[in-house]
């Protein structure tokens, strides 16, 4: 079964992790009304009625919230987009990816924290996509629907200007906001799905890599390094380096984080 | 609000021919070699046209990804194509070797023993990370076995970090006989206590 996940996902699940797969596997077959592993097996190998997309979606992780790790958009705001504005040599929008997005708490942070911090949000389009493989989280990221968790680090003034209450004790993003992140369901070790979504200025991919092996890491950094345009950026989780995975990026120090950088072309081939 | 919104239209796309490939990295731009390394995986009869050509190629980032596309192909034809790069004077290539044959775990499996018994000491020392890809019994078995012979202290050093992390009671004697022949290299003889005491340390 952890092969199954690995194939499809890039996702490592060892023997240590064995409970945690074991679980997610009897809620599938409870779902799924099978009597049996097997039958179960069989049912999610024929793909009957989508399984296997129910079935990536229950190993996905989807705990997050708005404004976490927010050192990196600091650097965003003080570093990042002023140097790809720099080096930019053709009109366009600044591009920035969000991958995995989870349930959208992060593209809609970048979002509030630019029209927050960034003096020149006015004067660029600024295209924010939001990509995960779990269509479960991608509906819900849709839907800019959150709990008091995922507000938990927003001031009661920004969640006022940008959230409106919902039902129960939950915030909905205000339309403007919401239609101004776009969603797409991506894996990341796939080339052709990654290829499809252009290159960005600006990637945010944090802590992903770090459910994958040595050989799905590689693949993912060629990914990204395609999905950067030359010069822009790639942020990792706090504890990633991309330095242990690829050779392929080189290493900048700002004052307020450390982030990974494709080349510029002429650089590094 | 100034963001825009767009939506992204995922296409797949298929492998080119292999003849494609072999003409991109005879006479293609970097950026075309690049596309065909990350291609050719995907392409049956690809692994000896990528191991030729990482003999012949020159950009850092073209080698990278015909090192993935090789261990992407994990096939025994494949892990001899780059287990002389192993050898190679270019640390690079030495280093890029290491981490593909890293990313091919099973694949690898079967050429351990052989490398550990190489005659060059670098590759001694560089199949000892390898042998983190095998179970930890198959991985202090192989390492054990080299420990008790080595002459290499460095070769040694390698073998006795994995340990550290992965070996059990059983790697104690052999550590303790490393230790005595090695008693004049004090650097050795404090990285295996080190090694020696976290094993102990586990339950």
């Amino acid at each position: 079964m952890s092969e199954f996940l690995y194939r499809r996902t890039g996702m490592v699940f060892t023997e240590a992790k064995r409970f945690y797969v074991e679980r997610r596997v009897v809620e599938r077959m409870t779902a799924t009304g099978s009597g049996s592993f097997a039958s179960y097996f069989a049912w999610l190998r024929n793909d009957a009625q989508g399984e296997i997309e129910h079935f990536v979606n229950a190993f996905t992780v989807n705990e997050t919230y708005f404004y976490r790790e927010d050192y990196q958009l600091s650097c965003l705001t003080s570093d990042l987009l002023a140097e790809r504005l720099r080096a930019k040599r053709r009109p366009g929008p600044i591009r920035i990816w969000s991958v995995p997005c989870s349930t959208g708490e992060e593209p809609y942070s970048i979002a509030i924290w630019l029209l927050e911090n960034w003096p020149l949000v006015d004067e660029y389009e600024i295209e924010i996509v939001g990509s995960d493989i779990d269509t479960g989280a991608l509906e819900q990221a849709r839907s800019g629907v959150y709990g008091k968790r995922a507000l938990m680090r927003l001031s009661p003034a920004i969640t006022e200007k940008y959230f409106a209450p919902a039902q129960g004790e939950t915030w909905k993003i205000l339309d403007d906001l919401r239609q101004s992140v776009s969603f797409s369901r991506v894996n990341i070790v796939e080339s052709a799905e990654t290829r499809a979504h252009g290159q960005f200025d600006v990637i945010f991919c944090r802590n992903v890599l770090i459910y994958f092996d040595d050989a799905s890491r590689r693949i993912a950094a060629e990914n990204l390094y395609e999905n950067l345009a030359p010069g822009g950026f790639i942020c990792l989780g706090h504890t990633e380096s991309m330095s242990r995975i690829s050779p392929l990026f080189e290493v900048r120090r700002f004052a307020d984080a450390i982030v990974y950088q494709r080349p510029a072309e002429g650089g590094n081939g | 609000m100034p963001l825009i919104r767009k939506t992204a239209d995922p296409l797949a796309t298929a492998p080119p021919p292999l003849a494609e490939v072999i003409s991109a990295f005879a006479n293609g731009t970097s950026e075309e070699r690049w596309v065909a390394a990350r291609s050719a995986h995907d392409i049956p009869g690809s692994a000896k046209i990528l191991g030729e050509a990482l003999t012949r190629e020159r950009n850092a980032r073209v080698r990278e990804a015909m090192f993935t596309s090789l261990a992407r192909i994990a096939t025994a034809e494949s892990v001899a194509l780059i287990l002389p790069f192993l050898r190679s004077d270019e640390a690079y290539l030495r280093t890029g070797a290491l981490d593909a044959l890293r990313a091919m775990k099973g694949a690898v499996s079967p050429y351990l023993q052989r490398l550990l018994e190489d005659g060059d000491a670098d590759v001694r020392l560089l199949a000892c990370e390898l042998v983190r890809n095998v179970p930890d019994d198959e991985a202090e078995r192989l390492l054990c076995g080299l420990l008790e012979a080595e002459r290499e202290p460095n070769v040694c050093a390698s073998a006795v970090e994995v340990l550290a992390e992965i070996g059990g009671a059983d790697a104690l004697p052999v550590l303790a006989r490393c230790e005595q022949r090695f008693r004049e290299s004090p650097f050795l003889v404090f990285s295996i206590k080190v090694a020696a005491d976290r094993i102990r340390s586990q339950p």
